[in-house]
């Protein structure tokens, strides 16, 4: 076992970081108010090969791992600017096309996810079938050698700005487990018969929430991901990166709130002591910098896993579940150090502790990991 | 053409930076190591010269084991490989020793110019190129904000409290920079990567050909003979503004040098 840190490792590290920092915490939670796009910041991580890490040589990506796009996904976070978009891009979308993808498909979209020119957002989650991906209801009908894709997706992170939406859609029906049989479609933003509603969040984030209504819209063979019905399996390959990245973000996002809270505690003085030297300060800190670190550990094994084409269903959902809980127990110490100031705008905590309450919900509930860790590892009965 | 950039490791800026009461050293071991910021801009001047005029950067640095931190940093910049002296008889060298043992490795690897940070931010002696280019017998041209080459011709903008002069020399040379002349790149990935793979060559004393008893803090020219802590900080100068404020805070700012 080696837990050095690397130093292509610590490169990337101090690299991604040094970006960041160039745009800053205040930079986030503007953008994070304004719900405007982290675009800049986007941009100029791409440039330097940051954004399309993972993605293959061949198509401009840098060729690495899941290891190092949590890399980038953590130090972003740590900076006080998580980027959510890059599980969704970067993570699911990337890794589905990278595997599945037809050439024609990887010639297309991966050069252009890799440069940073544009996104790829993934829209599976539906109004009546939330966290059982069996029941949805989208459905492309066959049409000759096209299809037509019909129904309502919501809660699709970042419409605006993606070049195409990867899109679960229920082809058929299994006729021993009455399951739908799904397939994977690349649909532009603007194709005829798709409609992007905003859906406002009261979570101040600066990727923008859409339903998304699909009205018999009409996509080629050329935008079928992988094979017909083999959708479950295509989906299944991109929640691994996605639970495994998200966990990184909430890494990032706990050692950001604990510095910051750290920083403060050292500095404010009330009773003629730092509040930092009040245990009721320093305890709920120092057990979330526990909580992080643990969770920090998770998530650097589940990416191992990954990596190593290894089953890693089981680590990157503990990672997920671990990191998330550590996030949002950071940044609630956090704000209460900083007293008032925790829930200024100035301080910037409050965007945070959005992503952090969002990544408890998404991309897997809380208790649908708890779920698995219930059946899978303690082979308990599942109550649906 | 071939640039050699001469890089210094120092205590980050930012971290808390204190000298050793037994020997009046810099604590260089308690804070993290990074490459002097000035010589960041110089990493970056020498790479955009080599890619306009198809020439190679090589990267030389003295320092301790640690040292090689910064050496790969400024090879995913983009340098093509490095040199690093290193050797324990150096430690404690002054400005001095320093350039007579750089002198001696540039002399052997050869250069059509060698660029500088005009001063690192822990000593803040600003005489190495000075004294590198005496010792080479090669022109110095100082404090550029710009650099133009032509052929063996080299021009400068030296930065000046009015403004700049233009300043002229012809290679081989050495020239120290200054933060106006450019923006230092970020490393990419791949550039990190590919570092991993450009050769970094070893120098030690023996091979400077300089003898042991020249260099190291027991021959040092320089000695520091005590030192003392900054004190607090000053209250600030407030301005007070009775219809005259603006005039009162150019002043100030003038008196400071600021514009």
């Amino acid at each position: 076992m080696d837990f050095a840190e690397y130093p292509d490792r610590a490169a990337i590290r101090d690299t991604v970081a040094a970006i960041t920092r160039s745009f800053g915490s205040s930079y986030y939670s503007a953008h994070a108010e304004g719900r405007i796009a982290t675009d800049e910041l986007w941009a100029a991580l791409a440039k330097q090969g940051f954004v399309g890490i993972n993605l293959p040589e061949r198509f401009g990506g840098g060729g690495a791992g899941l290891a190092e796009l949590a890399l980038v996904c953590e130090e972003t976070a740590a900076q006080g600017c998580p980027m959510l978009l890059l599980l969704v891009s970067s993570a699911i979308s990337g890794e589905v096309i990278a595997r599945y993808g037809s050439e024609a498909q990887q010639q297309t979209w991966l050069p252009q996810l890799a440069s940073g020119e544009t996104r790829i957002v993934f829209a599976i989650t539906e109004p009546d079938a939330g966290s059982n991906t069996h029941q949805l209801s989208t459905t492309a009908v066959r049409d000759g050698e096209e299809w037509l894709l019909s129904g309502t997706k919501y809660y699709i992170s970042g419409v605006d700005g993606a070049g195409a939406i990867l899109v679960v859609a229920r082809t058929g029906t299994d006729a021993q487990t009455g399951h739908g049989l799904l397939s994977l479609f690349l649909v532009p933003p603007d194709a005829p018969g798709l409609t992007a509603q905003p859906l406002p969040v009261a979570a101040a984030l600066p990727e923008q929430q859409f339903t998304l209504f699909f009205d018999g819209v009409r996509v080629g063979a050329d935008q079928l991901v992988g094979d017909e019905n083999d959708g479950f399996t295509q989906v299944f390959h991109g929640l691994n990166p996605e639970r495994i990245t998200g966990a990184a973000i909430c890494v990032g996002i706990g050692r950001y709130a604990l510095a910051r809270a750290s920083a403060y505690a050292r500095e404010r003085d009330v009773w003629g002591v730092p509040i930092g030297a009040h245990q009721g300060v320093s305890h709920p800190l120092a057990k979330a910098a526990i909580e992080v670190e643990l969770a920090a550990l998770m998530t650097a094994k589940a990416a191992w896993l990954h990596d190593h084409g290894q089953p890693a269903g089981e680590a990157s959902n503990m990672a997920k579940y671990a990191a998330a809980e550590a996030a949002l127990a950071a940044v609630d110490a956090a704000i209460q150090t900083h007293g008032g100031n925790g829930l200024s705008a100035e301080y910037g905590l409050v965007p945070l502790w959005s992503v952090a309450r969002l990544l408890r919900i998404a991309p897997v509930n809380r208790e649908m990991i708890l779920n698995y860790v219930a059946g899978h590892t303690l082979g308990l009965p599942r109550s649906y | 053409m071939n640039i050699v950039v001469c890089v210094k490791q120092v205590p980050d800026t930012w971290a808390e930076r204190t000298l050793r009461p037994e020997d009046s050293r810099l604590d260089r071991a308690s804070v993290d190591g990074v490459i002097n910021e000035l010589d960041e801009y110089a990493i970056e001047e020498g790479l955009r010269l080599a890619e306009a005029h198809e020439g190679e950067v090589t990267i030389l640095t003295m320092g301790p084991d640690k040292a090689s931190e910064s050496i790969r940093k400024a090879l995913s910049m983009g340098a093509d490989k490095a040199v690093h002296v290193i050797d324990d008889g150096l430690a404690g060298s002054d400005a001095l020793q320093t350039s007579a043992v750089l002198a001696q490795v540039l002399g052997r690897i050869g250069f059509d110019l060698v660029i500088l940070g005009a001063e690192s931010t822990d000593a803040r002696m600003g005489v190495m190129a000075a004294m590198l280019a005496e010792r080479l017998g090669v022109p110095q041209v100082s404090l550029a904000s710009k650099v133009e080459v032509d052929g063996t011709a080299l021009r400068i903008h030296r930065q000046r409290d009015y403004g700049y002069d233009k300043v002229e020399a012809s290679l081989p040379a050495v020239i120290s920079v200054v933060e106006k002349i450019n923006e230092p790149r970020y490393p990419s990935f791949k550039g990190i990567m590919a570092a991993k793979k450009k050769p970094v060559e070893t120098v030690t004393l023996a091979d400077t050909g300089l003898d042991a008893g020249q260099v190291g803090l027991a021959a040092a020219a320089t000695e520091v003979v005590s030192f003392a802590n900054r004190p607090p900080r000053q209250a600030g100068t407030v301005v007070k503004d009775e219809g005259d404020g603006g005039t009162k805070a150019a002043e100030f700012l003038a008196g400071q040098k600021f514009i």
